[in-house]
């Protein structure tokens, strides 16, 4: 940059100086040259005119001393060409001169001159030839002759002079050129430079020139140039990372796909849906990343139809997903900036949900419509006469009672339950142990353990801390877990029930039987209202199927939680986690 | 295929094509036997008459496929990475379809054992589905990112398979000699503990191809512990 600069300042410079210099040179050898000629002219044609004056035969004999005074070659020609006489040559060896150039202007003119190169000689010679003439007579011809050597010593000697002069102004140029290149150059350099930062990114810092002149005003405008690029690049910055972080944020999965359908970007809700990091998704298709042959078809039913689309798809390996997937279009200036925009809704809860809530309405009209099918079967059998039978009168009387009872049950249960998701149960949280809650609610179901010959063991350590509770409804929690436990164990099994201190401030109670325990599928959905791993059973045992789900709920509204634990012939333990009683709240 | 872009882009999109195909069918498969061995361990009839529907779409994709990759043999005169793809699809193919037929079949037994009382809570014909449907995601998954160490790994976990097979049949013989009530649903619990052991076979076949299509190596009929170990 700076050397390239400095060589066109340079070359200007050496141009220029070595062109006025030749030119001078030039015009100026040439002048010499014709002053020089012009004198040596008039010179030897003085001297020529002088010695015409003498008679020719004395021409002749003096010859060579006549042209050694005159430093010339002197030549004597006749009137018809021949030359008699030379004072360097032998005239019998020259031809005929008459048609000299020198000769015939003599003839017309009086006088002759010519500058050619001598075939005689072999060099280049300025001739001046005069007639002799005998009153008006011309009888011969008189030449002089002398060498240009003299003028080519003159304009060697000026060429020097020249040469030396030109290498001056190499030498001055150069000087000029870095001086010039180096004033100049220092700014224009910074200004270079910092124009390839700004290239590269670095847009901080300003330029310093201190200059008042075009330079000055150039760098100013870099500089203003420069503010403007930063308060831009500053207000993308901000803009793109406030979409970065909505993009990535949203709880809804944004998934980019470029022109040839390759996943171009996701964000962070992709990854939590479906389990798949990015590096593994970006650049695939959406086959190849998520092998789904229904997304793969709502993405050609979209590609097809060109217009925003919704589709329910289950993705995800670990947990199954379901989605709504909302395909849109993003059309670029050219085909190959067109993206297709996928927003992916996790619609899993609202699905499970919406299970729930049909299989309650189903649940609900099942269990009242058994036990009403009994007691209207037996009241219509009763009312055919069947009353007049004494004994079976009794035993449809138990029926009819132990179904209305169990309609009951499950209206209580209910009510317990819609109470506690309206939060309108008389909830009052208070300082209790947990040692006096078991032993109330062991009481209760003590004689259907001794009934069915179950073992009880109760391991309770006495240093625990009060625990924060409803104590009606912690003793309804605590019969509701014991009661499956019962019901669902063996005859001659065991129930556990420990109680410890937790981890994250609060108290666990375990309750551990060596029942049949519970399918891992089922677990998650224990909580479940009227949801029962083993149908006929659970009912025959008189389940309303709401126990564990009353648990659950109320565990919720402790702020403690339940967690089951089990598996198949082995048994289930239920922990129930209940926060620590602090005197703060 | 991704690395080196054909002169001839239509070629390229071809190839793509039979790909994209590939992973679609290998995708409607491992959901089949996913939905089959659901529609037999929840007893959902009517989910196993949707599998056994929907293997006339993986039938038809079978031999779609077969023909492009015959299109392309004669047309293109593929050579090297491209050959072995394309004789590796029509082998993949092949398995694939198999697999399909394999999770109808399943769904039709799962209808006739859910006519029937439940013989006894299934424990390891869950855990074997488990494994296989693991080995046919995996297997594709090698296919799709051309990872021959995963493939590999489904390899020696034909091995798994095979224990649970021999384990099921035990016990099975145990119920069907203590009571011979048991005999006709012990034998179909005993077949469909076979045909998962053949699914598994054949993502092993997949995963034999993955590896022949990667390295030029042919593994097959070579027990999975000899190369490793």
């Amino acid at each position: 940059m700076k050397l390239r600069l400095f060589h066109k300042f340079f070359f200007a410079f050496l141009t220029v100086g070595i062109a006025v210099v030749a030119m001078a040179g030039f015009l100026i050898e040439r002048e010499l040259r014709t002053d020089l000629t012009t004198r040596i002219d008039d010179e030897i044609a003085a001297e020529a005119r002088i010695i015409a004056l003498m008679p020719a035969g004395e021409i002749a004999r003096h010859a060579e001393e006549l042209a050694e005074r005159a430093r010339a070659r002197l030549t004597l020609i006749d009137a018809t060409g021949r030359v008699t006489v030379d004072s360097e040559r032998d005239n019998r060896e020259m031809d005929n001169h008459l048609d000299r150039p020198e000769i015939q202007e003599a003839l017309l003119k009086g006088v002759g001159k010519a500058v050619r190169y001598s075939l005689t000689l072999k060099k280049d010679m300025i001739y001046v030839a005069v007639p002799l003439q005998e009153g008006s007579r011309t009888t011969g011809y008189i030449r002089l002759s002398r060498p240009l050597t003299e003028i080519a010593l003159a304009t060697y000697g000026m060429g020097k002079t020249v040469f030396a002069i030109m290498l001056a102004i190499v030498v001055v140029s150069l000087t000029i050129a870095l001086l010039f290149s180096l004033k100049m150059l220092s700014p224009i350099h910074k200004m270079a430079v910092f124009a390839g930062q700004v290239r590269t990114g670095n847009i901080s810092g300003t330029l310093r020139i201190d200059s008042r002149d075009e330079i000055g005003q150039l760098a100013e405008c870099i500089n203003e140039m420069v503010a403007v690029l930063q308060e831009k690049i500053r207000t993308a910055d901000a803009e793109k990372r406030k979409l970065e972080s909505v993009f990535s944020n949203m709880r809804e999965g944004v998934m980019v796909l470029d022109a040839e359908n390759r996943i171009e970007s996701v964000n962070r809700g992709i990854e939590e849906m479906t389990g798949r990091q990015h590096r593994d998704v970006i650049g695939k298709t959406l086959l190849e990343a998520f092998r789904n042959s229904k997304l793969h078809d709502a993405l050609e039913r979209f590609r097809v139809r060109e217009e925003t689309i919704y589709d329910e798809i289950g993705l995800g390996d670990n947990r199954p997903v379901m989605m709504d997937v909302t395909f849109s279009a993003f059309r670029g200036e050219t085909d190959a900036e067109r993206k297709t925009i996928l927003v992916f809704h996790d619609v899993t809860r609202l699905k499970k949900l919406e299970r729930i809530r049909t299989d309650f309405v189903a649940n609900v009209t099942h269990e009242i419509r058994t036990p009403l099918t009994a007691i209207i079967g037996f009241v219509e059998t009763l009312q055919r006469g069947a009353v007049d039978d004494r004994g079976k009168t009794q035993e449809f009387l138990r029926t009819i009672h132990e179904n209305a009872q169990r309609l009951n049950r499950l209206v209580d249960d209910l009510l317990i339950l819609t109470g506690i998701e309206l939060s309108e149960t008389n909830f009052h949280p208070e300082r209790l142990t947990i040692e006096g809650a078991l032993d109330q609610a062991l009481a209760v179901i003590a004689d259907r353990v001794s009934e069915r010959k179950l073992k009880l063991f109760k391991e309770i350590r006495q240093d625990l801390p009060p625990i924060r509770a409803d104590k009606d409804s912690l003793i309804q929690v605590l019969l509701n877990i014991l009661d499956n436990a019962v019901k669902f164990t063996p005859e001659g099994g065991t129930i556990t029930v420990t109680a410890s201190p937790g981890a994250e401030q609060d108290l666990i109670v375990r309750i551990a039987d060596t029942g049949v325990g519970i399918p891992k599928g089922e677990i998650p959905r224990l909580g479940e209202r009227f949801y029962r791993t083993d149908k006929t059973r659970s009912r025959e045992l008189g389940g309303t199927g709401l126990g564990l789900s009353i648990v659950k709920h109320l565990m919720k509204a402790h702020q403690g939680r339940m967690v089951i634990e089990s598996s198949l012939g082995r048994g289930t333990t239920v922990s129930l986690h209940f926060p620590i009683f602090q005197e703060s709240i | 295929m991704e690395e080196k872009r054909h002169i001839n882009i239509q070629y390229d999109k071809e190839l793509r094509e039979v790909k994209d195909s590939l992973i679609y069918v290998g995708a409607l498969t491992e959901k089949a036997i996913e939905q089959g061995m659901n529609a037999l361990l929840n007893r959902d009839t009517e989910l196993a008459r949707q599998v056994i529907a929907n293997d006339i779409l993986i039938d038809r994709l079978d031999i779609e496929i077969e023909e492009k990759c015959i299109r392309l043999l004669a047309l293109r005169q593929p050579a090297a990475k491209d050959l072995r793809f394309i004789t590796t699809a029509i082998k993949i193919n092949g398995h694939l379809e198999r697999i399909g037929d394999m999770a109808a079949n399943i769904a039709e037994k799962a209808i006739i054992l859910n006519q029937e009382p439940l013989l006894k809570p299934y424990i390891d014909l869950p855990r074997m589905a488990e494994v296989a449907q693991g080995m046919i995601k995996e297997s594709l998954d090698a296919f799709v990112n051309e990872d021959v160490a995963l493939a590999h790994k489904v390899r020696k976990d034909d091995q798994i398979i095979d224990n649970l097979n021999e384990q099921i049949f035990r016990e099975l013989l145990t119920f069907m000699m203590e009571d011979p009530h048991t005999i006709h649903r012990s034998l179909i619990i005993s077949q469909i503990s076979k045909l998962l052991e053949r699914v598994s076979d054949h993502a092993e076949g997949i995963a034999d191809m993955v590896i022949y299509m990667v390295t030029g190596q042919s593994v097959r009929h070579k027990p999975a512990s000899a190369e490793n170990g």
